[in-house]
């Protein structure tokens, strides 16, 4: 699909031509997976986010300022929609996330596998997981925006809604959560 | 030699800061900081991409026959946002500002010129006044987010005996920091001290929330409430968040026309 063309199924979408954002959800679908998935780290939940965003996407086409990118706007309500999850998700945790982060402290210091079981890697993927999951949803989602997706700073803050500082402190937090946890095993590979 | 703290070297490593060149060649000479690089990085390498399921040509059609019939209705453009109270009294303010500006400049141009500084000085008490109306509409929003965020603080809690995470209310308190200096001076400025000194008294709990620690035993949250509490810090900001509520909601004092 040509940019005028992208532009014409945009402009009937806003107007409430649902066919035409049929196509716009047939187009943009999977990389609104891989980014949920790669925020919330579970299939189930990565679906609802996808399905959530594009729900939400729909009803605020009309807010839509056409000259914008409608890629980068899409990515936007999908990171919201994966923080909006992960902290209804979070309130109806019995457990807090300080709990899991000390579990997965004491499970790295007392329980360190050799280093080929470590090489498998699958071990290392497993405690990383846990560690993320002690993260709040903004320290995880902006870790996630910086680590994985590769945003500055300047973009995670857009994206997300905050002032430079804060999702420059959220980063910071994630990184020294996920290093306490994490640096033993580090220690341990090389 | 000074050495690059923990966030410093994170930016770093990430390829942003402002210093990266002079952190570059700081590693190069100083090897605990080198050190504490090498951890860092070690660490995150850790971190890989997590493995995404696949999902084939096929999916986008699948998403779309799951939502089709959900579909919501449309909101409508920009103007419903802008009926909200609180941005109809910003414009409106603002808008009216404007138009006496306007005004004052036609009345100069075309009035008789003796009653030119009579005029000048009333058009310059209104615009003053519209002024300080935005002033303190912008101020009483200011002071119910922070409301917000010392109440989070206030009332965080966790499952009995564990850490209690405050990093949310942190990052609240962070991007409350800035507004709240630029309103302490802007209120300093115009004289108002009453309000100057509970913005500095909250710039500096603000401050305290922003660099303490992200999580929080029992005991060293408890510290902070007592510190919240000691300060009445809660009370005086509602107070003035009312009062200047009130003082927006207020209709302006006749002004003399002779």
């Amino acid at each position: 699909m040509d940019a005028s063309e992208a532009a014409a199924v945009l402009a009937r979408a806003r107007q409430g031509d649902s066919e035409a954002f049929r196509v716009l959800v047939e187009q943009h679908s999977r990389s609104v997976f891989r980014l949920a998935f790669r925020m919330i780290g579970n299939e189930q939940d990565a679906e609802d986010v996808v399905q959530e965003s594009f729900l939400r996407a729909y009803r605020q086409l009309g807010r839509f300022e056409s000259r914008a990118n409608f890629g980068t706007w899409l990515y936007r309500i999908t990171a919201n929609c994966a923080v909006d999850l992960m902290r209804s998700k979070q309130a109806r945790h019995d457990q807090s996330r300080a709990e899991m982060l000390d579990a997965a402290v004491d499970t790295t210091m007392s329980n360190l596998p050799d280093p080929e079981r470590m090489a498998g890697s699958a071990e290392i993927q497993r405690r990383v997981a846990q560690a993320l999951e002690g993260l709040s949803p903004l320290e995880r989602a902006a870790f996630t925006l910086r680590h994985y997706e590769g945003r500055s700073i300047e973009e995670i803050s857009r994206t997300l809604g905050l002032g430079t500082s804060a999702a420059k402190h959220s980063v910071f937090r994630a990184v020294k959560k996920l290093r306490a946890v994490l640096e033993p095993l580090a220690q341990k590979v090389s | 030699m000074p050495h690059y703290s923990e966030d410093d070297l994170i930016l770093y490593y990430y390829g942003e800061g402002r210093r990266r060149a002079d952190i570059e060649r700081h590693l190069g000479a100083c090897s605990s900081c080198a050190a504490a690089y090498r951890q860092i990085a070690g660490t995150l390498s850790l971190v890989t991409a997590p493995e995404v399921p696949e999902r084939d040509e096929r999916y986008g059609l699948e998403v779309w026959q799951r939502i089709r019939h959900q579909l919501p209705e449309q909101e409508t453009a920009w103007w419903p946002a802008w009926l909200r109270w609180d941005r109809l009294a910003v414009a409106g303010a603002a808008a009216a500002l404007c138009a006496i500006v306007i005004a004052a400049f036609v009345a100069g141009r075309l009035w008789p010129r003796q009653d030119l500084p009579g005029m000048k000085m009333a058009a310059s008490d209104t615009a003053t006044e519209a002024g300080t109306r935005v002033r303190m509409a912008a101020i009483s929003d200011h002071l119910e987010r922070s409301e917000r965020v010392l109440l989070d603080v206030m009332n965080a809690s966790g499952a009995r005996g564990a850490h209690i995470d405050v990093s949310d209310a942190q990052g609240w308190a962070a991007d409350l920091i800035d507004d709240n200096r630029l309103y302490r001076e802007a209120a300093a400025r115009a004289g108002d001290t009453m309000i100057a000194d509970v913005l500095d008294d909250l710039e500096r709990n603000l401050l305290e929330i922003v660099h303490g620690p992200s999580t929080l035993t029992p005991a060293q949250l408890e510290q902070v409430r007592v510190r919240l509490d000691a300060a009445a810090l809660l009370f005086k900001v509602r107070v003035l968040h009312d009062e200047l509520r009130e003082r927006e909601t207020a209709p302006a004092l006749p002004r003399k026309t002779t």
